[in-house]
């Protein structure tokens, strides 16, 4: 009995890790765009983006592992945009993030038509290459490829080199200030250029984990939003790449929650399921909004382009 | 009078300039894009004017798209003039058009006097609940409502979808999710004989409203002081968190009253897909307004033209419809640069 429960909840848990890994890349991007001061709501077109072309990419070349990289080369790509319209014409943020957003949005939706109703060959899952793991091993590593460790390896490394290394603090140092970076030597508007396209490269690719990896299809907006809701649980996860990790599960869980309700066979509509995963995300972004404490966690420089008051 | 010709020619150098170098820049943007879609840019620019307001109805399918822009254009000036960054019509839209269908799904044999106004009053009524709601998480909770109002827009849409395909679904549709058609009593009045609908003239007047309200009155400068700055709102007696949830309300009204307008005046039943992105179409008006009501007219008649030359375009030349979205991205992105720009000059320029 213990193992069968065991079992139901290490399924449980690979999951939500497999629904969790497309948005924790995308949230991990938009963190380090963000400690730099920047907030991208493009992330969503840059998603889409990287879901589009990667998913055309692997489809035609028949190798998902060549449509994760040009996915993440697309996502980049566009991300120039923001960057341009940002640092460049110094336009204001939230703006740029929308336009971007519709230029993606619209360029996906013409371009991807045609692979609407394609197919790819997906990765093997883990459980395929340790044949003779333990019962409770198996469970989820026959529910997850090789994309959701490397996510949460990428979220680890990110985080250690964000407060670990002088990059890392020199990209810290122009969200708090960019003046005292100035001084210190440091460019800002380099750095935040850096910042923007690495936040474009991690979008494409949550998007191509997406769409390739994930849920193998391609349709016109398939990311519904998950960029945006990146960018609100990127507050939630206090702009700390470690704290992605946790904030990303548990998100992905409440998708998990909802595709088991709907296998279970719940007399609920599925469109009224689907909202859970909104609900909770806007719950949590108010919640860790209501908290004094974020004040000390926002990077300086980002808080101005949020005091609109 | 030089002073006065150099007062005009600082006028015409901060607004007319970059509203003239955007626009040809947006020309010169929209035609490489053609050519990336192998069409001729010159012949399907001048087409797209054609199918704008080349004839009566061009110009009454130009109207139709204009009513729900300028609305939902509406629902982000009046959150915008307390300096709110709100993306939430289309939800406002969804709920104002569910609202409004349960009117007339509850009371179908009443009288257009009775059952028209109703209607409009319970979409106003659900889009301004998903307005309030955003609205008295920020006045009260300080939690961002540019995020909020955006995820909300899901939410809304999948309410529309669990409705007409579930409870609300008519069964003789043959599966297909929508509710059963509206009664005559529920449609909305077309203008001068077309599809053109009192939804617009709701949204004229609701922009010269806003509009008067902003420049002359009392709480267009208490919203004004509260924009600049809280701490001296708050010293002179003004309460950020109660206009907060006020403008965002008015906001979700527009946006709600946008939402039944289409459903009763275009589609005549609620089923998905009601929107084609009105709110956030909306939003680059708003900011193309540079979030003034009257100017929205302007703007809204324009990029209503923009959208209904996408449609026809996608009609009669097959150019996808999702070139309308991305010529509306492009757009907010010429507006945006050039705005920047030339903000920077004249800070440099003295």
């Amino acid at each position: 009995m213990v193992d069968a429960d065991l079992l139901a909840a290490g399924s449980w848990i690979a999951a939500a890790l497999r629904s969790a890994t497309p948005l924790l890349t995308v949230m991990l991007g938009e963190t380090l765009t963000q400690r730099t001061g920047v907030i991208n709501l493009g992330v969503e077109g840059e998603m889409l983006m990287g879901a589009c072309v990667g998913f055309a990419v692997a489809a035609t070349t028949g190798s998902p592992l060549w449509g994760l990289f040009a996915g993440t080369i697309a996502g980049a790509l566009l991300s120039i945009v923001h960057a341009g319209l940002v640092l460049g014409a110094k336009a204001n943020q939230i703006g740029s993030g929308l336009a971007v957003w519709m230029i993606g949005l619209g360029l996906t939706s013409y371009f991807g038509r045609s692979f609407v109703g394609g197919e790819v060959s997906p990765f093997l899952p883990l459980g395929a290459h340790l044949l003779h793991a333990p019962g409770l091993v198996r469970a989820v590593l026959d529910q997850i490829t090789w994309t959701a460790p490397a996510a949460l390896l990428l979220a680890i490394v990110a985080g250690t080199w964000l407060y670990r290394t002088r990059t890392g603090l020199s990209w810290r140092t122009v969200g708090e200030s960019a003046d005292v970076a100035r001084a210190l030597g440091i460019r800002p508007l380099r750095v935040r250029l850096q910042a923007i396209i690495v936040g474009g490269l991690f979008a494409g690719l949550g998007g191509a984990i997406l769409s390739v990896d994930y849920t193998q299809t391609w349709a016109q907006d398939i990311t519904k939003g998950k960029g945006l809701v990146a960018v609100g649980l990127v507050i939630v996860a206090r702009w700390n790449p470690f704290l992605v990790i946790p904030t990303a599960l548990l998100f992905g869980l409440s998708e998990t929650s909802v595709l088991k309700l709907q296998a279970g066979g719940v007399a609920i509509s599925p469109s009224l399921l689907a909202t859970i995963p909104y609900l909770f995300a806007i719950v949590v972004v108010v919640f860790a909004q209501s908290q004094g404490r974020r004040r000390d966690a926002m990077p300086a420089d980002l808080v101005a382009i949020f005091r609109t008051r | 009078m030089p002073l006065e010709r150099a007062r005009a020619g600082a006028l015409i150098l901060t607004f007319a300039l970059p509203v003239l170098v955007m626009a040809v820049i947006f020309v010169l943007v929209a035609m490489a894009f053609f050519l990336s879609i192998g069409k001729p840019p010159v012949s399907t620019l001048v087409d797209m004017v054609m199918f704008a307001v080349g004839d009566s109805y061009s110009l009454s399918e130009t109207l139709v798209k204009t009513a729900p822009i300028l609305l939902c254009a509406l629902a982000t000036i009046v959150p915008a003039r307390l300096g709110l960054v709100s993306v939430g019509a289309d939800g406002q839209l969804y709920i104002g058009a569910i609202f409004g269908t349960a009117m007339v799904l509850a009371f179908p044999a009443e009288p257009t006097v009775i059952l028209l106004p109703a209607m409009l009053l319970a979409g106003m009524v659900g889009g301004a609940l998903w307005g309030f709601v955003p609205g008295l998480l920020r006045g009260h909770l300080d939690a961002n409502e540019t995020i909020i109002t955006l995820l909300l827009n899901y939410v809304g849409a999948l309410l529309v979808n669990a409705l007409v395909f579930g409870p609300w679904k008519d069964p003789s549709n043959l599966g297909w999710p929508a509710t059963v058609k509206f009664p005559a009593a529920a449609t909305l009045p077309g203008l001068f004989g077309t599809r053109a609908h009192l939804g617009l003239l709701f949204g004229i007047v609701a922009a010269i409203g806003f509009g008067v309200l902003f420049a002359r009155s009392r709480w267009g400068r208490e919203l004004a002081v509260l924009k600049g700055n809280t701490k001296v709102g708050r010293m002179i007696g003004l309460l950020f968190a109660r206009q907060a949830m006020l403008v965002m309300t008015l906001g979700g009204v527009l946006g709600g009253l946008a939402g039944i307008c289409e459903v009763s005046a275009i589609q005549g039943r609620l089923q998905p897909g009601i929107s084609v992105g009105y709110g956030l179409t909306g939003f680059l008006v708003a900011w193309l307004s540079g979030h003034n009501a009257l100017i929205a007219i302007i703007v809204s008649f324009l990029i209503g033209g923009l959208t209904a030359a996408g449609d026809s375009l996608q009609l009669y030349a097959k150019v996808p419809a999702a070139s309308a979205t991305i010529l509306q991205g492009l757009l907010f992105a010429t507006a945006l640069a050039v705005g920047g720009l030339s903000q920077r000059w004249r800070a440099s320029g003295g």
